[in-house]
């Protein structure tokens, strides 16, 4: 049998700094259950994903861990006030069709919410724009035009002001510079690549 | 639970190799009786003064006896579910297409067991069963059964076959109301448990359907209490019971098209009359007719009751103190045409489940075959039950960044 092997990413690594060991995670648009399983290996979490596609969930199940087939919000409105210690929206937040209502309701079932995003603003997003005129592309934004799910691009600048006017606290941040792996010191909705954010009520 | 899964077309070559000789099948196989000896209480406070269960196995258990799967079957199923009894037999068991070496549950890895519930017509113990008393069949003086009940007589089963514990225990619709029985009941003893197209309780309109099949069945005067012959008894309402429990089991969209409206080549074409006319109509009434060659009507009434009678959150309070024993890794699967037990009744079972911290996924399949769906040939529908049953080795991370 061949060795199953993943590579970590840096985004990984930080959302993982984040979670408290042995608590209890939910992933929302979990995928084939890289982070979680991540997760469950370095921090011992018990972990939940959810996400729509059936494959998605094979993997997950094949991974050994739990996974729900289905929508996030009507997921998590079964769930009592702060059942997850952390919720994880990582590489995600972007396809969420109401934002406000996915991380309001993701700030009421966990105690906390980590979300990851790709940063619309860093500087070479916007002159790519401007001198080739076509979709991002990287690998968050896998898939061309046509064959993607509608995206809702968002920048740091954008989340700043969507957690100042919800009046979420942010704990933490962690931008990462346009190779999505060393820091980005200043100015980060020009020179960051990647943003995480770790939020609470 | 349907009786016409349709079979893959013959490959090249079928028509020099048998199926029940191919490879990649079970073969022949035989059923063998387990009989229990001992007095037997139901969760009704009577008791038996011992039972038998028909069942057979699939495979070889193991050394350490942890390698065994058992298969749940629905309300008209028995334990027949892969393999032929003879090279003459038209059609293998039941879910033939999930059980074989190679396939979805694989033969050569697991020991697959399957027993007919108790209560049941097809050689377990049952209201057809011979009372030691009296000497005739049981009747309506047999034990009402429950779900529970069933399941603690294939524990019985599965500890005189030596099973220390269960891989994993698979069920659709009734099935996957005894796998979750197996694992509030016995939690230690189930490792895993796959639940498709079930309920932790029916809802008032799936009772509704059992209790008009009851009524076709002891509206029948041949019924006579529950008191006939072998041969004889309420033929014509049992009849009646499976074909509109057979409207429930299928949809809209497969019955159209399957039959449409079409009609049958009848002699003289006559519109004016109420001989079959519609091949749907032929369809039920075929149905009908070889149910009741193979099922007993009072089992149908005890089967039908025992369905009724389970709600897991009743009989815990809440369906998260169902669950709060459980230690197997569960596994719910639905069917978005299933309108018998629904989608939403299998999300609710996972998402108790995880309220109350347990290991438990939902997998949702779109198909417009209605609750029979689980029967379904399909690849990705295989592909989760060996995600369940095998998992991978864990994957490994490369931390070099």
């Amino acid at each position: 049998m061949t060795k199953l092997v993943e590579k970590r990413t840096v985004d990984m690594e930080i959302i993982g700094d984040w979670v408290e060991p042995n608590t209890r995670v939910l992933d929302l648009g979990c995928g084939p259950g890289v982070l979680l399983d991540y997760l469950v290996q370095t921090k011992k979490v018990s972990a939940v994903g959810v996400d729509l596609e059936l494959a998605k969930i094979t993997t997950c199940v094949r991974r050994g861990l739990a996974a729900y087939q289905g929508d996030m919000t009507e997921f998590m409105a079964a769930f009592p006030d702060k059942h997850f210690d952390r919720v994880i929206c990582s590489r995600t937040v972007h396809e969420l069709g109401d934002p406000t209502a996915v991380i309001t309701e993701a700030l009421r079932v966990g105690r906390a919410l980590t979300v990851g995003f790709v940063n619309h603003g860093f500087w070479k997003n916007r002159v790519d724009m401007l001198l080739r005129g076509r979709k991002l592309r990287n690998p968050v934004y896998t898939t061309e035009w046509f064959e993607s799910r509608p995206a809702n691009p968002v920048t740091i600048a954008d989340f700043e002001h969507f957690c100042a006017a919800k009046k979420i606290h942010i704990a933490r941040r962690a931008h990462l510079a346009g190779d999505w792996h060393s820091p980005c010191r200043a100015l980060p909705n020009l020179f960051a690549g990647y943003a995480l954010y770790d939020l609470a009520r | 639970m349907t009786d016409d899964i349709d079979t893959l077309p013959s490959a090249p070559g079928a028509e020099t190799t048998p199926r029940h000789l191919a490879p990649g099948e079970v073969g022949l196989v035989s059923p063998r009786d387990f009989i229990y000896a001992q007095p037997f209480s139901f969760r009704s406070g009577q008791s038996i003064s011992g039972f038998q269960l028909r069942y057979e196995t699939y495979g070889t258990l193991n050394a350490t006896r942890d390698n065994a799967v058992l298969i749940c079957h629905a309300l008209s199923g028995d334990h027949h579910c892969a393999g032929w009894h003879t090279p003459a037999d038209k059609k293998p068991g039941w879910w033939n297409n999930l059980i074989g070496p190679g396939k979805a549950v694989d033969t050569r890895r697991f020991f697959v067991v399957c027993a007919n519930v108790l209560g049941g017509c097809q050689g377990s113990t049952g209201p057809s069963s011979s009372n030691p008393e009296t000497g005739r069949p049981y009747g309506i003086l047999f034990p009402f059964v429950t779900i529970g009940d069933m399941v603690r007589a294939q524990k019985l089963l599965l500890d005189h076959l030596g099973i220390v514990e269960l891989h994993g225990v698979i069920g659709g619709s009734m099935g996957g109301m005894l796998a979750l029985r197996f694992a509030t009941d016995y939690p230690r003893f189930t490792r895993r448990v796959l639940g498709m197209a079930t309920t932790g309780r029916e809802s008032a309109q799936a009772i509704a359907f059992n209790e008009v099949g009851r009524q076709a069945i002891m509206q029948d005067p041949a019924w006579n209490r529950g008191d006939y012959t072998k041969d004889a008894g309420p033929r014509v309402g049992l009849a009646i019971a499976r074909m509109m429990a057979h409207i429930t089991y299928v949809s809209d969209a497969s019955m159209d098209r399957k039959f449409g409206r079409r009609k049958k080549n009848t002699a003289n074409g006559d519109a004016y009359t109420f001989d079959v006319q519609f091949e749907v109509e032929g369809y039920l009434r075929h149905q009908g007719q070889s149910f009741i060659n193979r099922f007993d009507a009072n089992s149908y009434l005890y089967i039908t009751r025992a369905l009724d009678q389970f709600d897991l959150a009743h009989a815990h309070g809440t369906l998260e103190q169902a669950f709060a024993a459980v230690e197997a890794e569960t596994l719910i699967v639905g069917f978005t045409s299933d309108w018998l037990f629904p989608p939403e009744q299998n999300r609710q079972l996972t998402l108790a489940l995880l309220r109350a911290g347990k290991r438990a996924s939902y997998a949702e399949l779109s198909t417009d075959l209605g609750h029979d769906s689980f029967l379904l040939e399909s690849e990705e529908l295989y592909g989760l039950v060996r995600a369940w049953i095998e998992r991978d080795q864990p994957y490994v991370f490369d931390y070099a960044i």
